[in-house]
C-alpha cells in the first residue's frame, strides 16, 4: 500500500491553492502523483493539448514522506498513488486563498492508494479543525516529455510583463498569438478570431527585447495557443516571484511556460496551432498532425470517451514500425521525433501491440480540407515508476532527468 | 473622411478614460460624432434603448493637443459612428501612465478606431499597445436622429443631492419595487416614493437649491411647496446614477411633470445630458 502524507504551513497552502486554480484553467481533473522528489499535480485537458504539471519538491513542506508500494508481483506497477481527483471536489478546498493563509496554522494532506481517499486536515486558530475527506479515482497519471532546451526560441520575463499584456484581451478571447523577431516580442489577439467576429476588437502589445531578462530568438515565428491556458499559468505565477521562461520553436510544436524557484517547479506544455501546408503528414513522419480543426479534435476526443489509458495507445500506434515500446526502441523513436521537434509520448508498459491497425488508419484517412488549420495533438505517457526498467534501460527517458546540459548530452529528455 | 488626434497630456488622458467610462456604463452601443470642435457621444431615444436618450458633449481642445478631422463632405464637416461603447472605454483602461496615446480612423478589414498608445514602462524602453475598434460609420440619412435634443421647458428645476447616496437609496428600493417616483418642489426639496403592497418607503432630501428661473413668469405663478412629478422605471433611473462615479462638478435635475426627468451634469468641462421618460 502506497502512503503519502504532507504537511504545510498557512502560507505554503496559498501556494498550493494557486496551483490547484492555475491547472483548473487546463481541465476538471487532477492528479496527485507523489514520488520521493516530491509531490506533482498533473493535469491534461480533455483535446489533449494542454498539460500542466506543478512539482512541489519534498523540501516545500514541512514534512513530507512518500512510501510506494512495494510488491512481489512483477508486473505490478502500483508505485505510483495513481489518484485523480475532480477539480469541483478539491477546487472549493481552496478557493479562498487569502483567508486560508490568514486562518490555517497547519495543513495535513495524507492518503492511501488502497482507500481511494485523499483526507485534507486545516488546523486553523482558536483550535477549529477542518477536515476533507476526498475520493480519488484510480487513474495512472500521464506526463509529457518534451526537451524545451532544445526550442530555438526562449524568452524569461517576469510575471508583470505578462500580466500586464493580459488584461488587454478580454475573457472571451479564445486564442492569443505570440509574434517574435529579435528585435521584437508581440502579442496580440488571434487574426483568425478578429476575421470571423467583426465586433471584437484587435488588440496587441508589442515589447522590446530590454524589457526580457532573457531574450533569444532563433527563428522569427508567431504561434498561436489557447489564452485560458496562458492565463492559468499566469495566476500560478502570483504565488511565487520567480520569473517565466517561454520556449518554442514553429507553429505546430508544443510551447512550454516553465517557472523554477527551487521548491516548487511548475511547467505548462500548451499546443499551438499548425499551418496547414507546413506540416508533413506522411506515414513515415512522426509528428503527429491531425487533420482537423481544432474544434473538430475537441469534439472527436469527447465523443470518443476513452479514458486516458486508451488515448495513449491510439497515439502511440500511429508512430508505425515499434508495437511494442521497449526502451531501446524508444530511443530510436525518440530521436526520429526530436527532428520534428515533438514531444515523444512514453507509455510504462507497453500494451501497444493490442491496438487494432483500424485504429492507425482511420486516423489518417481523414481528410484534410484547404484552409485547416490544425493543432498537433501532444504524446503522453503513463508515469513509470518501474524502478527495474531504468536499471535495464539506461536511455528510457522517464528516469530522473533534469533539465540540465549533461543530461542533453546523454542522449535523454526531460520530463515533467 | 479622415480623422486623428493625439492626447499626451496625463490629465487629459485620465479625464478621457473616465468619461468613456462613464459613456460604457450609460449605453452599451452608442454614436461618437466628430466634428471640429466638438466630440459628442449621443444615444438616440429609440423603443430599443427604452425611450432613453443622451448626449455628452467635449470640447476637443479640453483634451487632445493634435486634431484632425475632414467629414463626410466639405458642407457636413461631422462624422458619425457607432460603436460599443465598452471597446472604447477598455482599450482607454490599457494606456494608463502612457506617454501618448493616438487614435484615429482607419479601415484594416473593416473601419475601425484604432487607438494606439505609447507606454513608458518600468526599464524605460517603449512599449505599444495597439487596439483596433471596429465601428459602423453611420450614413448621412440618418444624422437627423441624432442631433441634440431639445430640452423642454420643465415644471421644477432642482440641485441634486450627491449622487453616490441618491444610488444608494435607489439601489435599495430596486428591491423592492420595479418603479419609483421622483418629485421636486421649488423649495429645494426632492423625494423618492416607492409604493407596494406592503410598503411605502420615501426618502427625503431638503435644502438641494434651485437654480434661478429662466423664465420668470413661470416660477412665480408656481407655489414653491407644489410638488412635480414623474413616474420612472428604477433600473433606467439606476442605470444613470451608477454611470456617475465621480461626483460631478454640476448637477441638476428638470422634471417635466408625468413626462420625463432630465439630468444636466457638468464633470469638469464635459457635459452629460441625460433623459428618462415617465412610464407610460
Amino acid at each position: 500500500v502506497a502512503m503519502l502524507k504532507c504537511v504545510m504551513t498557512g502560507s505554503q497552502v496559498k501556494v498550493f491553492g494557486k496551483a490547484i486554480q492555475a491547472l483548473s484553467r487546463i481541465s476538471d481533473e487532477l492528479w496527485l502523483d507523489p514520488s520521493e522528489k516530491g509531490l506533482s499535480l498533473r493535469s491534461v485537458n480533455s483535446c489533449r493539448s494542454a498539460y500542466g504539471c506543478i512539482l512541489f519538491s519534498s523540501v516545500f513542506f514541512q514534512h513530507y514522506q512518500w512510501s510506494p508500494s512495494v510488491t512481489m508481483n512483477g508486473n505490478d506497477s502500483t508505485l505510483n498513488l495513481n489518484c485523480k481527483l475532480g477539480m469541483k471536489s478539491i477546487g472549493p478546498i481552496f478557493k479562498s486563498l487569502n483567508s486560508l493563509e490568514r486562518h490555517v496554522e497547519k495543513c495535513k494532506i495524507f492518503t492511501k492508494s488502497d482507500k481511494c481517499k485523499v483526507v485534507i486536515q486545516f488546523f486553523c486558530r482558536h483550535g477549529i479543525k477542518r477536515t476533507h475527506n476526498v475520493s480519488f479515482q484510480e487513474s495512472q497519471p500521464l506526463q509529457v516529455i518534451f526537451e524545451k532546451n532544445m526550442c530555438t526560441n526562449t524568452l524569461v520575463i517576469q510575471p508583470r510583463l505578462l500580466a500586464e499584456a493580459i488584461v488587454l484581451f478580454t475573457s472571451s478571447q479564445e486564442e492569443v498569438t505570440l509574434a517574435v523577431t529579435p528585435l521584437n516580442f508581440c502579442l496580440k489577439s488571434s487574426n483568425e478570431e478578429s476575421m470571423d467576429l467583426s465586433n471584437s476588437v484587435y488588440s496587441e502589445m508589442c515589447v522590446g527585447p530590454e524589457e526580457f531578462d532573457f531574450f533569444q530568438i532563433g527563428v522569427d515565428t508567431e504561434i498561436t495557443f489557447c489564452f485560458k491556458e496562458l492565463k492559468g499559468m499566469l495566476t500560478f505565477s502570483e504565488a511565487t516571484h520567480a520569473p517565466i521562461s517561454i520556449h518554442f520553436d514553429f507553429p505546430g510544436k508544443p510551447m512550454a511556460l516553465s517557472i523554477d524557484d527551487m521548491l516548487v517547479e511548475a511547467n505548462f506544455i500548451l499546443a499551438t496551432l499548425a499551418d496547414e501546408p507546413s506540416i508533413a503528414s506522411s506515414p513515415q513522419s512522426l509528428c503527429l498532425s491531425q487533420k482537423r480543426k481544432r474544434s473538430d479534435l475537441m469534439q472527436s476526443d469527447s465523443r470518443a470517451d476513452e479514458n486516458v489509458t486508451s488515448q495513449a495507445r491510439e497515439c502511440t500506434s500511429r508512430k508505425a514500425a515499434p508495437k511494442r515500446l521497449y526502451p531501446d526502441e524508444t530511443f530510436t523513436s525518440n530521436s526520429m521525433l526530436g527532428k520534428c521537434g515533438s514531444p515523444l509520448m512514453k507509455r510504462a508498459t507497453g500494451d501497444i501491440s493490442e491496438v487494432p491497425e483500424s485504429s492507425v488508419s482511420d486516423a489518417e484517412g481523414v481528410p484534410a480540407s484547404p484552409y485547416l488549420r490544425k493543432f498537433s495533438c501532444m504524446f503522453f505517457g503513463a508515469v513509470s515508476s518501474d524502478q527495474q526498467e531504468h536499471v535495464n534501460h539506461p536511455f528510457d527517458s522517464l528516469a530522473r532527468v533534469s533539465d540540465s546540459e549533461e543530461d542533453i548530452n546523454n542522449g535523454s529528455f526531460s520530463t515533467f | 473622411m479622415k480623422f486623428r488626434a493625439k492626447i499626451v497630456d496625463g490629465a487629459c488622458l485620465n479625464h478621457f478614460t473616465r468619461v468613456s467610462n462613464m459613456i460604457a456604463k450609460l449605453a452599451k452601443t452608442c454614436t461618437l460624432r466628430i466634428s471640429p470642435d466638438k466630440l459628442n457621444f449621443i444615444l438616440s431615444d429609440k423603443l430599443a434603448n427604452g425611450g432613453v436618450s443622451m448626449w455628452c458633449e467635449l470640447e476637443q481642445e479640453n483634451f487632445f493637443s493634435e486634431f484632425q478631422m475632414e467629414g463626410v463632405s466639405r458642407e457636413n464637416n461631422e462624422i458619425y459612428l457607432e460603436l460599443t461603447s465598452e471597446n472604447l472605454a477598455r482599450a482607454l483602461k490599457t494606456a494608463q501612465n502612457a506617454r501618448a496615446l493616438k487614435i484615429k480612423l482607419t479601415n484594416k478589414h473593416f473601419p475601425c478606431l484604432t487607438v494606439s498608445v505609447d507606454l513608458l514602462s518600468v526599464s524605460s524602453s517603449s512599449r505599444i499597445v495597439t487596439h483596433d475598434i471596429p465601428i459602423k460609420v453611420i450614413p448621412r440619412k440618418l444624422w437627423k436622429d441624432l442631433q441634440e435634443p431639445v430640452v423642454p421647458h420643465p415644471d421644477v428645476s432642482i440641485y441634486l443631492p450627491v449622487l453616490k447616496i441618491m444610488k444608494s437609496v435607489v439601489e435599495k428600493m430596486k428591491n423592492i419595487s420595479s418603479h419609483l417616483v421622483i418629485e421636486a418642489n421649488l423649495n429645494g426639496e426632492l423625494n423618492l416614493k416607492i409604493e407596494t403592497e406592503l410598503v411605502c418607503v420615501t426618502t427625503h432630501f431638503k435644502d438641494l437649491g434651485n437654480p434661478p428661473s429662466a423664465s420668470e413668469d413661470a416660477s412665480q405663478d408656481r407655489n414653491p411647496e407644489q410638488m412635480a412629478e414623474v413616474h420612472l422605471e428604477i433600473r433606467k433611473l439606476l442605470q444613470f446614477l451608477v454611470g456617475q462615479q465621480v461626483n460631478p462638478t454640476k448637477a441638476l435635475c428638470n422634471i417635466v411633470s408625468n413626462k420625463m426627468v432630465h439630468f444636466d451634469l457638468l464633470h469638469e468641462d464635459v457635459s452629460l445630458q441625460y433623459f428618462i421618460p415617465a412610464l407610460s
